[in-house]
């Protein structure tokens, strides 16, 4: 069944890029006609899994990136999903009618409840944790339950498992891998690190002895330094790849001893350096190489993307769940500027269906006299104006249900404006700003 | 208006310091004061000195770890519901005030029993997911109520249901009712959170609250409020389910 199943996926993604697809339906064919395909197939060299809430797709493309950089041929699902479907599409469209992977090297972004199908069917050399937070709660289930999942199939993993020290979420993965090492990344504290938290905490009890946790500090959410002071869980005094000097104006960060710029903005992002640079370090690859990366890594679409034109200047903004959401909004705080504010708020699946999250998302960040007005749209605008109003907005509120021309309004008023969308409206947001910046 | 806001810290799994939020400003917004205390485990407090006990849902682990320091209080819970506190719970907060509920894992953890309902766990991990819509009647007047749930508890013998079910589960698979109601509690498993979409309940819990004071305050005695934004919240919701001609 193995050559059937290969060559299925192979012709169906050929015949489906004609129609300028490829997703996950090859490898939905492949898994149909060998459920057990991904474990016959062969392959050469390291194979890396990347997972978590947020972060894993910066996270495994810059992995990517940095494993092409280091001279490997990398087979990565970068424009493919990251459920099972989407992974088997990526590598049995590289792999040949004998099973074996025509590659070097493969990095997967995983979905979070697909690592209990991915682990044990491949020969992973590591496995790359981000972080876990409250994300679409009526998909993912409640996050432990979605950990649980992954710590099942940890028992016979003898890889490497590469975590955040700053996430007790994370570091209890380590307790169920008994055969694995261990390699792990943080940042240190900085600027932005706090004594208290007042973000939604995951965490706030010890995995192993459901004692509370104490934290020296915080990041941001439940990230920073904690330990239980009843059994000793806790971040680990030596942490492998630990950044500092950490400077957030200048976007840059020191490790072992070389300056390194951060690909992407805010103190969140450089978790996702500091994974790059635990992977390197794990598998040899010089530093210089990460910084080459970090320096040209393509800004993704939605995260601060920015259009100018007459002065006028619109940045657009993904978010997704509430603390991918609260780091948007301390972007947003931060910029001194007069500022319109547009918001969409869809509920289709993949925004997630439940809009509670709003709710644990502090709009009440940009809620001072530097914003002048705040537009709601999208399919649930009406959640979202209520969440401005209990939220104690009282400036002008405006409800409209088409998106171009609350877009349209938004910069007809001012010269700066903020666009905030969730998942299925960020294409959509993005061509209304295109037709507004081309006029 | 006085509310005690029980495990603030770890019972707020969707969203829902939202309901806080309205009704402090919907208290606020018509000159009644309005203070909330947040009460945490070994906080000593005497729960009869508030109008209001409000407690959210949780992730079952944090759950298990309130449950000794709520039982040392079931007295003084009881005590505060007999002299006219009124409590609003939502998912896990409602789960506890009834005989006992079982948890994802088989455990059967041991609630405050003044109900007789109880809760059992959905079968091989099957939740209730999805948009609600569920029809009550709040001091004899006809409202539907909306909002989202999420739950795997099958509660049942469920003697005084919220309102009937329109649209989505309710109590369990196919219960064809939603939540509890008595003159004591309002227990729902709708979040979303449940007061800002349906300024009728929040009303309907703040009279119920200002009773305690005053028994003769009655919903003519607050203030109406612009709830155009509400409205249009719920016919999206409405629309998004079919329920719009």
């Amino acid at each position: 069944m193995k050559n059937l199943s290969v060559a299925a996926v192979r012709l169906s993604r050929w015949l489906l890029s004609f129609a300028g697809r490829g997703g996950s339906l090859p490898g939905q064919i492949g898994l149909k006609i060998d459920p057990q395909i991904l474990s016959k197939i062969r392959i050469t060299g390291p194979v890396v899994v990347v997972t978590g809430t947020n972060g894993k797709t910066s996270t495994a493309n810059l992995i990517a990136d940095l494993l092409q950089e280091a001279g490997y041929d990398v087979v990565t699902n970068r424009k493919g999903d990251n459920l099972r479907e989407g992974i088997a599409t990526a590598l049995l469209s590289r792999t040949s009618l004998s099973g074996t992977v025509k590659a070097t090297a493969a990095v997967l972004e995983t979905d979070e409840l697909n690592v209990k199908y991915i682990l044990p069917a491949l020969p992973v050399t590591a496995l790359v944790v981000t972080n876990f937070f409250r994300d679409q709660l009526d998909r993912a289930r409640e996050m432990e339950q979605l950990i649980e999942s992954i710590e099942g199939v940890l028992e016979p993993f003898q890889g490497t498992l590469v975590l955040n020290a700053n996430d007790p979420n994370v570091m209890r993965l380590a307790d169920k891998a008994p055969q694995a090492s261990v390699v792990t990344f943080g940042v240190a504290r900085n600027q932005e690190s706090t004594r208290v938290t007042g973000e939604a905490a995951e965490g706030k009890f010890c995995p192993r002895c459901s004692r509370p946790l104490v934290y020296d500090w915080y990041q941001y959410s439940h990230i920073g330094r904690f330990r239980c002071e009843a059994c000793g869980f806790g971040t680990p005094d030596t942490i492998d790849v630990n950044l500092e000097d950490i400077d957030l104006a200048a976007g840059t960060f020191a490790w072992n001893g070389s300056t390194f710029h951060n690909p992407y903005e805010g103190l969140y992002s450089m978790y996702n350096a500091a994974a790059v640079l635990a992977l390197g370090k794990l598998l040899g690859i010089p530093a210089p190489k990460a910084e080459a990366v970090f320096r040209h890594a393509p800004q993704p679409a939605g995260r601060n993307e920015t259009f100018e034109a007459d002065g006028r200047r619109i940045v657009l903004n993904l978010v997704k769940n509430p603390t991918g959401a609260n780091e948007v909004m301390k972007v947003i705080e931060r910029d001194p500027a007069l500022k319109q504010i547009v918001i969409v708020l869809n509920d289709r699946e993949q925004d997630g269906r439940d809009v509670s999250w709003i709710y644990d998302t502090h709009f009440e960040k940009f809620m001072n006299p530097a914003t002048q007005a705040i537009w709601c749209t999208g399919t649930r605008s009406g959640d979202m104006g209520l969440r401005m109003q209990y939220g104690g907005w009282t400036g002008p509120l405006h409800m409209v249900s088409d998106l171009k021309e609350a877009v349209h309004e938004a910069a007809a008023a001012g010269d700066v404006i903020y666009v905030v969308a969730t998942y299925t409206a960020l294409v959509p947001a993005r061509n209304a700003i295109l037709e507004e910046v081309r006029k | 208006m006085k509310i005690a806001w029980l495990y603030h810290d770890f019972m707020d799994l969707y969203g829902d310091k939202g309901n806080i939020m309205v009704l402090q400003k919907r208290c606020e917004d018509r000159g009644i004061p309005c203070q909330v205390d947040k009460i945490g485990i070994g906080d000593e407090t005497d729960l009869c000195d508030y109008d209001l006990i409000f407690l959210g849902g949780g992730a079952d682990k944090e759950q298990l770890q309130l449950i000794p320091d709520l039982m040392a209080r079931r007295e003084n819970i009881r005590k505060a519901m007999d002299e006219g506190t009124f409590a609003l719970l939502i998912c896990g907060g409602y789960q506890l005030f009834g005989e006992y509920y079982i948890a994802a894992d088989g455990t059967k953890i041991d609630g405050l029993g003044f109900h007789s309902y109880y809760t059992d766990t959905g079968k091989a991990g099957a939740r209730c997911i999805g948009n609600i819509v569920i029809e009550a009647q709040l001091d004899g007047r006809t409202t539907e109520i909306m909002g989202f749930e999420n739950h795997g508890g099958q509660t049942c013998h469920v003697t005084h249901p919220l309102g009937k079910v329109i649209k989505g589960c309710g109590n369990s698979f196919d219960a064809g009712f939603e939540g509890y109601l008595d003159d004591h509690m309002l227990g729902t498993y709708i979040h979303g959170p449940l007061l800002p979409k349906n300024p009728d309940v929040a009303d309907f819990v703040i009279v119920k609250a200002m009773q305690k004071r005053n028994p003769s305050f009655r919903l003519e005695d607050l203030k109406p409020l612009d709830d155009s934004v509400a409205q249009l919240a719920r016919e999206q919701v409405r629309r998004k389910l079919g329920l719009t001609e």
